[in-house]
């Protein structure tokens, strides 16, 4: 064979340089024009968060100044696009870290020199002093209101606790009864079965609007009404279907011989359920756990309509009653605030526990 | 160990009859097969055995006590399951372990019989793995330890090999052979591989939809198959299967006619193993009509008056090319000839000559 149609080597070598050149930019241009799509797509979200923290940290009474968010915004957004776009250019991982470090830092001091006085903790006073409201009263509501009687708050401590209540103890039943059943519909067989699990789904799909008035009626009959154990179990109620219906995908994903080989190996029924199946689906129980705990820290039309008296109030009404408060004489700082305290465990929880809400939507399909 | 029997037991899932009624004995230490294509209830038999599965009907006996309603854990039975089965969130040593947590042996000793059952199938160095970070063999061996380290009476192998490359399966094979030939301990391997049975078992069960069609040695079941089905499952290349008449005394197959003594049924089905027929000056004559080397020995294909009828050859190089004509012979004592309405052989029929037209 003789070699006729080659290029000479180092024309070649140029060559496939060339088209390696061109690959990696084709790369970078790619990169660059999904990240300016994701900013686009996420600024209507990320927004409103953004106004609502900056307020927090900067509004003064009485006043509706959006400074302080133009100059967060003007200061940001530059920065993120620079940090972007150096992230997507930088020619290896080392100078992309050390850069994006110099970017912050610099961003950081900036925002400090320009900004840096124009912030405080005022509105978040209601953490800590009890009488936060008569601040409020005395300069805008009796100005504005006259005659307009200011509700007591109780302790935003008391409300987050309460809180906490009704979506720990929910969080604990559901998880821990929808295991069980979950467990149960996946491994037994039982009359009526199917329709039993297709009317979980439906009873998901049912607004729980239209439940309101009955739910009502129930409550009030049995005593539990204006009682955090009676929005509890009602939360309880509605969750648990689905709750139900995502473990039993989780079981299902678990193979039976792993089971019977407990058995084999001399352990009890339980002791199998215990040791060998509930640690392959500890990442189900996490995501419904979360989602469970989120929907009652999120919960408001029940907690209006079931509850009462104002030691009972939720963190939900607590806000709800906060705006209501200053829905007339404003005061955005202690709103914002207010909402900002409100809305960070479930960010906490949401990114801690991401990966297993991930899974979720995979095991869950299995039906 | 323990001596294992199985009488008239009966298996049924609702409505569904798996197996109808079976009966066996397995004497201690023996190594039995248990054969059969999918889906006839070998796996449900072995999770009879495990105390898994009740059966609905008969008496399950080791060593001569009923056992029927013995829960699994009391059973002492070690069982290697299809697909492993191994804990995935435990790691090997673990897995191994696990067994012991049951039993009340003092820690000291359990950590000593781990290691031991671990050294037996060589993975004392992947203790610490789990069982996702190995590759197929390395959990089968897994597997083999934890079903070993409690010393079971019952060993039970539910098709252990089927996920493993040509070359490991050839290994574990004969690496289970003798360590069960060690251990002594009586064992039961599933599988619906002919070879693997033939090769590992002292005694193979031929099963087939849930009903025993043969019980015997390798050879038995291979020289002197009890029925057509039996037949067709052991060998390879498959056995040469032909459909005839019984004629006054001959029998017609196809174009041919042959003399046999004994007397037939009506519909008879005959067996010539491919093996057992050679090519020679006088037989009957065929055309070939496919030649398949398979290293040393060669496969044909030949059209003959009595349908196509397989032929291995010793030697790797074809003697005979396609469209050749050949003749084909074969001994008379190697012919089987089966009712082709029951399916059973009929013992005392043979050709009355050896194979010509
Ligand atoms: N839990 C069950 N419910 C209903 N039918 C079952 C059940 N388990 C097994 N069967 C049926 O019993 C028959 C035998 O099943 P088994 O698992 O024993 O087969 P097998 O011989 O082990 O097959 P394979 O070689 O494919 O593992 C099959 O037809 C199967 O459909
Ligand atoms: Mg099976």
């Amino acid at each position: 064979m003789v070699a006729t149609t080659l290029p000479e080597t180092s024309d070649a070598q140029s060559h496939w340089d060339a088209l390696a050149a061109k690959a990696r930019w084709q790369n970078r241009a790619k990169n660059i024009s999904l990240f300016a799509f994701l900013i686009a797509v996420s600024v209507p979200i990320i927004v409103p968060y953004f106004w609502l923290v900056t307020l927090a940290f900067s509004a003064s009474l009485g006043g509706t100044d959006t400074e302080v968010l133009w100059a967060s915004i003007f200061i940001l957004v530059p920065a993120l696009i620079v940090l972007w776009a150096w992230a997507a250019i930088a020619n290896s991982r080392q100078n992309a870290v050390i850069g994006c470090g110099v970017i912050s830092i610099a961003t950081a001091v900036i925002y400090a020199i320009l900004i840096g006085d124009k912030l405080h903790l005022n509105g978040f006073r209601f953490l800590v002093d009890p009488n936060f409201n008569t601040q409020n009263e005395s300069i805008v509501g009796a100005q504005n209101n006259p005659g307009f009687s200011v509700a007591t708050f109780p302790s935003v401590w008391r409300a987050a606790g309460n809180s906490l209540f009704v979506a720990g103890a929910q969080t604990l039943i559901v998880t821990m009864v929808g295991s069980l059943a979950g467990y149960y519909i996946s491994r037994f067989k039982f009359p009526l079965r199917a329709s039993m699990l297709r009317s979980m789904l439906v009873l998901h799909a049912f607004p729980t609007m239209t439940l309101i008035v009955p739910l009502f009626v129930v409550l009030w009959f049995i005593g539990l009404l204006d009682s955090l154990w009676g929005v509890m179990f009602v939360l309880v109620g509605i969750e648990l279907p689905f709750a139900v219906f995502i473990m039993k995908g989780f079981f299902d994903a678990v193979p039976w011989e792993v089971e019977m080989s407990a058995l084999a190996d001399g352990a009890t029924r339980r002791q199998a359920f215990v040791k060998v199946v509930l640690p392959q689906v500890t990442n189900g129980m996490i995501a419904v756990a979360v989602f469970s705990f989120i929907r009652g820290w999120e919960e408001y039309i029940f907690m209006l309509t079931f509850l009462i008296k104002n030691s009972n109030w939720t963190m939900s009404l607590y806000l709800f009653f906060i705006t209501e408060e200053n829905s007339l004489g404003i005061d955005f700082g202690l709103v914002s605030a207010v909402s900002v305290f409100y809305v960070i465990p479930s960010l906490v929880l949401y990114t801690v526990a991401q990966k297993y809400l991930l899974q979720m939507s995979v095991a869950g399909v299995k039906g | 160990m323990a001596r294992i029997e199985f009488r008239h037991i009966e298996k049924r899932f609702g409505d569904v009859m798996v197996i109808p009624d079976m009966n066996i004995d397995i004497p201690d230490g023996e190594f039995v097969a248990l054969l059969g294509p999918s889906g006839c209830g070998k796996s449900t038999s072995l999770f009879m055995l495990a105390g898994v599965y009740l059966p609905t009907g008969g008496e399950l006996l080791f060593d001569g006590h009923r056992v029927n309603e013995v829960e699994a854990r009391d059973r002492n039975v070690g069982i290697v399951f299809q697909a492993y089965a191994l804990y995935p969130h435990m790691t090997v040593r673990e897995n191994i372990m696990f067994p012991l947590r049951f039993k009340k042996v003092p820690p000291d000793e359990a950590r000593a019989r781990v290691l031991e059952a671990a050294e037996l199938v060589q993975v004392s160095e992947l203790m610490d793995r789990r069982p996702s970070q190995l590759s197929g063999g390395q959990q089968q061996r897994v597997a083999l330890a934890r079903a070993l380290v409690k010393q079971p009476q019952l060993l039970l192998l539910d098709e252990p090999l089927s996920n493993l490359d040509a070359t490991l399966r050839l290994t574990m094979r004969s690496e289970i052979k003798s360590l069960q030939r060690r251990l002594g301990v009586t064992t039961i391997l599933v599988t619906h591989d002919q070879i693997e049975a033939t090769t590992m078992a002292d005694r193979v069960i031929c099963m087939n939809k849930g009903e025993i069609e043969q019980i015997g040695s390798p050879d038995d079941l291979y020289l002197r198959p009890n029925t057509l089905f039996v037949a067709g499952f052991i060998g390879s290349p498959p056995i040469n299967l032909v459909d005839g008449q019984a004629e006054n005394g001959h029998l017609r197959a196809g174009e041919g006619t042959f003399d046999v003594t004994g007397s037939l049924p009506r519909r008879v089905t005959v067996g010539l193993r491919a093996e057992h027929m050679r090519f020679g000056d006088a037989g009957m004559p065929g055309r070939v009509r496919q030649v398949e080397p398979m290293g040393r020995e060669t496969l044909y294909e030949v059209d003959t008056d009595i349908g196509t009828i397989r032929v291995l050859e010793a030697g790797s190089t074809a003697a005979h090319r396609i469209d050749g004509q050949v003749k084909i012979a074969f001994d008379r004592g190697d012919t089987l000839i089966f009712d082709s309405d029951t399916g059973r052989l009929v013992p005392d029929a043979h050709f009355a000559a050896n194979g010509s037209a």
